[in-house]
């Protein structure tokens, strides 16, 4: 016998034995994530138990004041207590730890009355005397806070007195328009743990991820009980929260929440088929829903759709005139008229399709319905026509003066530009893929250049790119609180960031609308003034929006009181009220 | 021997120097540092303030000798990701790496070598059937691998689909933290295992089969030694060359961490620990990271070479020539 039909026996051999053993295999799914006995959920149990989700990196720090990635932000909303809150699924300031407040005729000066009785996890009682060490600890420049700007109303601090134990006087330096919200930002820390540190100077280096847990006093429904580098972090219910439920239970249901690490996507969605987690730390990709629905079929995973996304990916041109001054394409390039082409030539449909499989809607402008609040519908809108496309390009001067398929100017000079993207990111990769191909038919070049993220972000920070797509993540759906990317100052305002003086008259416009936006108090004149910034926004395309996901998260349905937000973190934000149905 | 040793030593410290410098300066002379991403949202002063802080304000030159003076005393900064030092960091990680190395490269020695073997010096369709394997083995590439295996096991529960250890292994004794560890290496280990028990088995397969071919080979079968007999104790210890050569490799490249492997299956080790370094541009542990692969790739190269002379013969009786 000879060696070809040997080795073709054996391919034949292992095949059949591959083919025996995938069938065998299917039908050997285990039901529970032991890998044996099937979970038979209790049908009254509401209290106890442990919550699994799983967390994408590492965290680098607990202490929020110098850090604010998933990880920290997930540590503060497990651990901490805020005097007020925004309650993430309605939008509305609630009460926290400040059971009342009153605002004086000026709106400058809110009274807070603390609750009775509060106490940190080690037992110490909470003070008005820890509030007033929280704002110091905040606006001190040796701690370099990354939140002291969110508590800052002008670049100027708030003023805060302590008349008794339970009352604090906050004195704003003006108006803040998104009022008393604000106070979401506030971090409490424990005086009686950390003024040596702060007085020494060394409070940034606090709260590290070495630090035993028992160092940390919080107010949060939850404790830490350890962090194992690159595995885990465990939360321990907090027997001293303050909070009870309607019915007077206190609060957290929970017995212990654990966030394993998991740092690949697609090991994260096995785990959740798995069942070893019962949720994930953000939403699910698109293209892994298909693969989870027979889990929701068989009534193992809940599919909740979120909404549409309050985030989309946005693509803007640079324009800085310095930096087009020396170009042959600056005639055209930086003209609104040109970016409107762009929105007219791009099929919002055929986007969506390619590049959320269906699930996203139109867009014309960075708020979307997912913002219900202060999405605007009345906005110029961009319908789909590559004739009104390249009428608008001829307009500029960009027609086809030779044989090939792309316009010139009067130059010569072809209509192409460069598109910086991140790479690895599939929706974004795809999107400006989608772009290219939309815009070949209007006549326009496009040529993708995908670069690492921290990249790209280093070319848009010192201005040298033509055109960018890339996602960017509020952090608050209020546009007062999102000032940076509406200023011309602002160090978000990414086609022209941190501008001395506005360059344009609509940029200057938005500049002096704003000033209602972030200072009034008067929500219907804020609401006013936000609807006439999205229009002028529209109307000049600074940043040109497609489409806007549906966002979808997934959850064990051993998991109850669920309140889904759009906001990260989507189902954790309320993780005391949550609960897991536990195996008998 | 004792000269060769110093000059491994010498040439181990210098492979240090080297590898962990270029990647400190490759990380920091690329576009975009560690603090880029937050300087998005912060005002110029916080984004310079927070450049101060971490020390990345000054020039390059300055930077590169302050980190030198530090490294050679073995102190390689701070991390700026983890804001601890990087030394415990890596050995943390390096002791988590190190076990999982261990138990691949038994496994993959146990499977390649005796396949290698036989596939080496039988004829037939056994012998098809594993090279025939081994060649899809050592072509399917490790990201696709490794999620075959969390999708194995997620779909039979044999074990379970990622991580070192299950959550309470604080509390757990010591025997049991053990097993429990045991529990989830195979996931991780096979991932590393498979490709390379396959390089092991095409390369034993060649040499032991060159290696029959050897005139001390024919002498033993014509002294009357079985066949089994010289071929393990003949051909088998000259046919190791090769893949001990191939152990140093293996050794560095196992013990430095395999980022994929261990990204996918959730285990926390050292090429973990670097990805997380290079994707924050923290180049203090990446350069710590760096430098502790040269000396696993030098450490690794060196115990291949001490095999080498004790398995060969030949390398023996040159050495004392």
């Amino acid at each position: 016998m000879n060696r070809q039909p040997r080795a073709l026996l054996s391919v034949l051999l292992i095949g059949v034995i591959a083919f025996v053993a995938w069938r065998w295999w299917s039908g050997a799914r285990p039901d529970s994530p032991d890998g044996g006995t099937e979970i038979v959920f209790s049908e009254t149990s509401t209290r106890g138990g442990t919550l699994t989700s799983s967390l994408r990196s590492e965290p680098r720090t607990f202490n929020r004041l110098v850090a604010r990635d998933v990880p920290t932000e997930l540590f503060s909303t497990f651990t901490g207590s805020k005097l007020v809150r925004v309650n993430r699924a309605t939008q509305e300031v609630e009460p926290s730890i400040a059971e009342s407040w009153t605002v004086s005729s000026d709106n400058k000066t809110w009274t807070l009355k603390l609750r009775d009785g509060v106490t940190w996890s080690d037992g110490t009682p909470f003070t008005s005397a820890d509030v007033l060490f929280s704002f110091q600890a905040i606006y001190d420049p040796k701690v370099e806070s990354l939140v002291a700007s969110s508590l800052m109303i002008g670049g100027k601090p708030m003023t805060v007195t302590a008349p008794d134990a339970r009352t604090v006087v906050i004195t704003l330096p003006a108006t803040a328009g998104p009022g008393i919200a604000l106070l979401d930002n506030l971090q409490l820390f424990a005086k009686h743990k950390y003024e040596g540190a702060l007085k020494k100077g060394t409070l940034a280096r606090e709260m590290g991820v070495a630090a035993p847990p028992s160092e940390f006093a919080t107010l949060g429904p939850f404790v830490l009980k350890s962090y194992t580098p690159g595995q885990r972090i465990i939360f321990d219910r907090n027997p001293r929260y303050w909070k009870k439920d309607a019915a007077g239970i206190q609060l957290p249901y929970l017995d212990q929440v654990i966030l394993e690490i998991v740092p690949d996507q697609n090991a994260e969605v096995v785990r959740l088929q798995a069942g070893q987690i019962d949720t994930l730390q953000q939403h699910i990709r698109l293209e892994d829903i298909a693969t989870l629905r027979p889990l929701e079929q068989q009534g193992k995973l809940r599919l909740i759709e979120l909404g549409v996304s309050t985030d989309p990916d946005a693509f803007f041109f640079n324009l800085r005139s310095t930096y087009w001054e020396k170009d042959r394409r600056r005639d055209w390039i930086t003209r609104k008229e040109f970016r409107r082409a762009i929105s007219h030539a791009v099929d919002r449909e055929a986007f969506a399709n390619t590049v959320f499989l269906g699930a996203g809607v139109p867009i014309w402008g960075p708020v979307t319905t997912g913002n219900q609040k202060w999405f605007s519908p009345n906005i110029q809108r961009y319908d789909h026509s590559v004739e009104r496309a390249r009428e608008l390009l001829a307009e500029l001067g960009l027609t086809n003066r030779d044989s090939d398929e792309w316009l010139e100017d009067a130059k010569g000079t072809e209509a192409r530009f460069t598109v910086l993207v991140f790479r690895g990111n599939s929706s974004l990769e795809r999107g400006a893929t989608v772009l290219r191909d939309e815009l070949k038919k209007a006549g326009v070049a496009v040529d993708i250049v995908p670069l690492e993220q921290g990249l790209v972000i280093d070319r848009m920070l010192k201005g040298d790119f033509e055109s960018i797509f890339m996602a960017f993540t509020a952090t608050s759906l209020d546009p007062g609180l999102n000032a940076d990317f509406w200023l011309s100052s602002g160090s978000a305002h990414v086609w022209n960031m941190r501008q001395p003086k506005p360059a344009t008259d609509w940029e200057k416009q938005i500049d002096d609308l704003m000033v209602t936006v972030i200072g009034n108090v008067d929500q219907t004149e804020r609401y006013k003034a936000f609807l006439e910034i999205q229009k002028i926004f529209a109307d000049n395309l600074p940043v040109l929006y497609f489409v806007a996901p549906r966002l979808y998260m997934g959850v064990s349905t051993r998991v109850g009181g669920v309140t889904p937000s759009i906001l990260r973190p989507q189902l954790l934000w309320n993780v005391e009220r949550m609960t897991v149905q536990q195996a008998r | 021997m004792g000269r060769y040793l110093l000059t491994r030593l010498v040439f181990a410290l210098l492979l240090v120097f080297i590898v962990s410098s270029a990647a400190w300066l490759l990380t920091r002379v690329v576009p975009g540092t560690f603090v880029d991403q937050e300087c998005v949202t912060l005002s110029p002063k916080e984004c310079d303030d927070l450049r101060k802080r971490l020390g990345l304000d000054r020039p390059l030159w300055a930077e590169y000798l302050s980190w030198l003076s530090h490294a050679v005393r073995f102190d390689f900064g701070e991390s700026l990701l983890y804001s601890r030092p990087v030394g415990p960091l890596i050995v943390e990680r390096a002791a988590n790496t190190a076990m999982l190395a261990t138990i691949a490269l038994v496994a993959a020695t146990l499977i390649g070598i005796p396949l290698g073997i036989y596939s080496g010096t039988r004829a037939g369709i056994g012998r098809a059937i594993v090279r025939t394997l081994s060649v899809i083995a050592v072509s399917v590439p490790p990201l696709i691998g490794s999620l075959a295996l969390v999708f194995l096991a997620s779909r039979t529960g044999w074990f379970p689909v990622g991580g070192m250890s299950s959550a309470g292994g604080a509390e757990m004794t010591w025997a049991a933290w053990l097993a429990d560890v045991a529990r989830h290496l195979p996931l991780p280990a096979l991932a590393l295992a498979i490709p390379m028990a396959a390089t092991l088995e095409r390369l034993q397969s060649e040499a032991i089969a060159a290696s029959s071919r050897e005139p001390f080979v024919a002498a033993s079968r014509a002294r009357g030694v079985a066949r089994a007999r010289s071929i393990l104790s003949h051909a088998w210890p000259v046919s190791l060359r090769p893949i001990l050569g191939l152990y140093g490799v293996m050794i560095g490249t196992l013990f430095s961490g395999s980022f994929i492997v261990e990204v996918v299956t959730s285990w926390p080790g050292l090429g973990r620990l670097m990805w997380d370094a290079l994707k924050a541009r923290d180049l203090f542990l990446v350069a710590g990271c760096a430098a502790t692969g040269a000396l696993f790739l030098a450490a690794g190269t060196l115990i291949a070479d001490l095999l080498l002379a004790y398995t060969d013969p030949r390398v023996r009786s040159g050495e004392r020539a």
